[in-house]
């Protein structure tokens, strides 16, 4: 159990700086899942954490003590990695086992200890295996167990999944889910899957460029984006961003309007609108964005609807899968005000009506 | 008929029938000599003299035993033991750190470093014995064995490095964090993964060295003189006299010689060619 805490963490090799001004506390107990396209510093992040990459600025403390001149083998924490890295002259009890030793010199309380937790994660019957007689799947799992079996303060989790086939990562998705509950251990989980930071996380952090774009709950992230970089990476589609300009209480669009009090007309500025906030509408005088439909996606349950609005970008409407939309129809969408968001056009982050900035 | 024709001389068949030829006169080319001294261990110096190529008959098996008994070939042979034995582990410990660090960590003057090591096999040891018999004189280790086994880990050491630092750096790096992790040091981490990950070229590099320096005889009979700290191959020399050589004798002190290194190759020529082709580590 532990806190972990980042302060202006940072990362240059040589003159490229791969991890900049990094600040977050990691609550003990806590899921922190750190979200990013590829190439944005979460691994980088993630290895500073553990000890395998020196960290050039900043500090890092768990619990309180600093731990930047810690070597990794003296943080007590454990890490699965996206090749497993199992080892592969051991049985899987040997792999299980290996790092418990190395602290717990009696050899039965190892065993007793690899016994239960490969119990607890199915891999009982696989024990004397050695890891290339495994699937995919229950290396995995031992990855996995060789973590749990340390008992660790802080686990780590560098796309542990992205390996495994769709079906099993949904299934271990959840299993992991579980896996915390029970421990109540702080983890930390680095993936490029929108999915899985949205349904595993506590805490989000999103990344770009080496720098947070921001933290928050799954849900305070996905409503109330902070830039444009965000709005536009969650959500599939993500959301639409329409250049827009303020007038006297209301936001043009340039193909319609919303009402919305709080700004100085005259003002560019970037409306954000997610495709399941969106609806079709009669009224031209109620649509916030209007244009031809361009063309229709059939997902079953849901319908994307792509419309023209003269922009760069097709706005994507979500409906139903009886939303009454034609190719080449002209559609008029409306917005709950309340859903709209906005953000500067220049700097793309988020603004809220009313406050000055 | 023309399909009888097909059968009796297909062009398949013809060049099977060439390769078969081809393969035997290779064998015998190759194993011919063998066989020859062979066959010589067998036969006595006067019965060699009147027909060099006669097969051996009445077989003298008791040559074996007097070239161990009389001819101090059990001194030899423990000689041989010992110092091949001491070359090749301390071979294999240094050349595998020396890998597991040229292959894992980057440091200054890495590459140079390894080049200096690597040129030095490019020098023929006819050209460095000299120099080198000076070097062993001076500092007493002429005439000893100890001297001899340092010899031999030097002159080795370059291809021993060379094999493992390939197969070394092909080991996934996930493997020595994952080990980090799990709380161990570097030194551990290179008794624990390393060198068990790397068994295939361990095991290589351990029958190389083995049979290279079983046979090796230039640096033995330079700087070994005294009988009793003579490896087998300079056996033979109790047989070379001034006068007289007595070459059923040499015969059977080279299969003396021979059969250990024979033996080792039957055993592990599989395990020898899996670590030469040995693929990466999954
Ligand atoms: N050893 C290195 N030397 C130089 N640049 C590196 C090194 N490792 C990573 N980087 C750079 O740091 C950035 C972040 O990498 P990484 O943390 O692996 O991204 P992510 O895990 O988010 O995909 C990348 O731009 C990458 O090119
Ligand atoms: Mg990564």
């Amino acid at each position: 159990m532990a806190i972990v805490k980042l302060d202006q963490l940072g990362k240059t090799y040589g003159k490229v700086v791969a991890v900049s001004d990094v600040n977050m506390t990691i609550g003990d107990g806590e899921f922190m899942v750190l979200l990013g396209p590829s190439g944005c510093g979460k691994s980088t992040t993630l290895r500073m954490i553990a000890g395998l990459e020196n960290i050039t600025e900043g500090e890092l403390s768990i619990d309180g003590q600093r731990m930047n001149a810690v070597p990794a083998k003296n943080r007590d924490i454990a890490m699965v990695f996206q090749s497993y890295a199992l080892y592969p002259h051991m049985s899987v009890r040997d792999n299980l086992g290996f790092g418990l030793k190395r602290r717990q010199t009696d050899k039965a309380v190892v065993r007793k200890r690899v016994d239960e937790v490969a119990a607890s994660i199915g891999l009982t019957e696989y024990l004397d295996r050695k890891p290339h007689a495994l699937s995919g799947g229950q290396r995995q799992r031992v990855a996995l167990g060789r973590a749990i079996v340390r008992d660790p303060k802080v686990f780590l989790f560098d796309e542990p999944l992205s390996n495994l086939d769709a079906a099993l990562r949904v299934s271990t998705r959840a299993e992991l889910v579980r896996l915390h509950r029970e421990l109540k251990a702080t983890m930390i989980y680095v993936t490029h899957d929108q999915v899985e930071a949205m349904t595993m996380g506590d805490r989000v952090c999103i990344m770009n460029n080496g720098k947070v774009a921001q933290i928050g709950s799954p849900m305070e992230v996905y409503l109330n984006p902070a830039s444009t970089f965000v709005a536009s990476f969650l959500g599939n589609p993500p959301m639409n961003l329409v250049p827009a300009t303020t007038g006297e209480g209301v936001v043009e669009s340039g193909s319609g309007r919303i009402a919305q009090n709080g700004f100085q007309p005259g003002r560019k500025l970037v409306l954000g609108l997610r495709p399941e906030d969106l609806c079709p509408t009669d009224k031209v005088e109620d649509a916030v964005v209007s244009g031809r439909v361009t063309s229709l996606e059939s997902l079953g349950a849901e319908t994307l609807v792509h419309i023209d609005t003269g922009g760069t970008k097709p706005v994507i409407l979500r409906g139903g899968r009886n939303i009454p939309a034609q190719l080449d129809q002209t559609l008029h969408l409306t917005c709950d005000p309340a859903m709209a968001r906005y953000f500067d056009a220049e700097t793309g982050v988020a603004i809220i009506p009313g406050e000055q900035q | 008929m023309a399909a009888q024709t097909r059968t009796r001389f297909s062009p398949a068949g013809l060049r099977m029938a060439a390769l078969m030829l081809f393969i035997a006169l290779y064998t015998a080319y190759s194993a011919g000599p063998f066989v020859w001294v062979a066959s010589m261990s067998l036969r006595t110096t006067s019965e060699i003299a009147a027909n060099p190529y006669a097969l051996p008959w009445p077989l003298h098996f008791d040559k074996f035993a007097s070239a161990w008994l009389d001819s101090n070939y059990d001194t030899y042979f423990f000689n041989s033991v010992v110092i091949v034995l001491s070359a090749v582990a301390l071979l294999t410990v240094i050349g595998g750190m020396a890998a597991h660090c040229f292959a894992r960590y980057t440091f200054r003057f890495k590459g140079l470093l390894y080049f200096l090591i690597f040129s030095t096999i490019i020098f023929p040891p006819q050209v460095t014995v000299i120099g080198l018999f000076q070097i062993m004189v001076e500092y007493g280790l002429y005439n000893n064995r100890l001297g001899l086994v340092l010899v031999y880990v030097s002159i080795q050491l370059p291809v021993t490095i060379y094999i493992l630092e390939a197969f070394f750096a092909r080991i996934p790096k996930d493997l020595f964090e994952a080990a980090r992790m799990d709380g161990y040091s570097e030194w551990a981490i290179f008794w624990k993964i390393s060198l068990p990950v790397a068994l295939p070229a361990i095991s290589t590099t351990v029958i190389l060295n083995t049979i290279l320096l079983w046979n090796e005889f230039l640096y033995a009979v330079v700087l070994i003189t005294e009988d009793d700290k003579r490896t087998l191959p300079l056996g033979v020399l109790r047989f070379l006299g001034d006068q007289l050589e007595d070459v059923g004798m040499i015969a059977t002190g080279l299969m003396i010689a021979i059969v250990p290194v024979v033996l080792i190759y039957v055993f592990f020529s599989e395990r020898l060619i899996q670590g030469m082709t040995a693929g990466a580590v999954k």
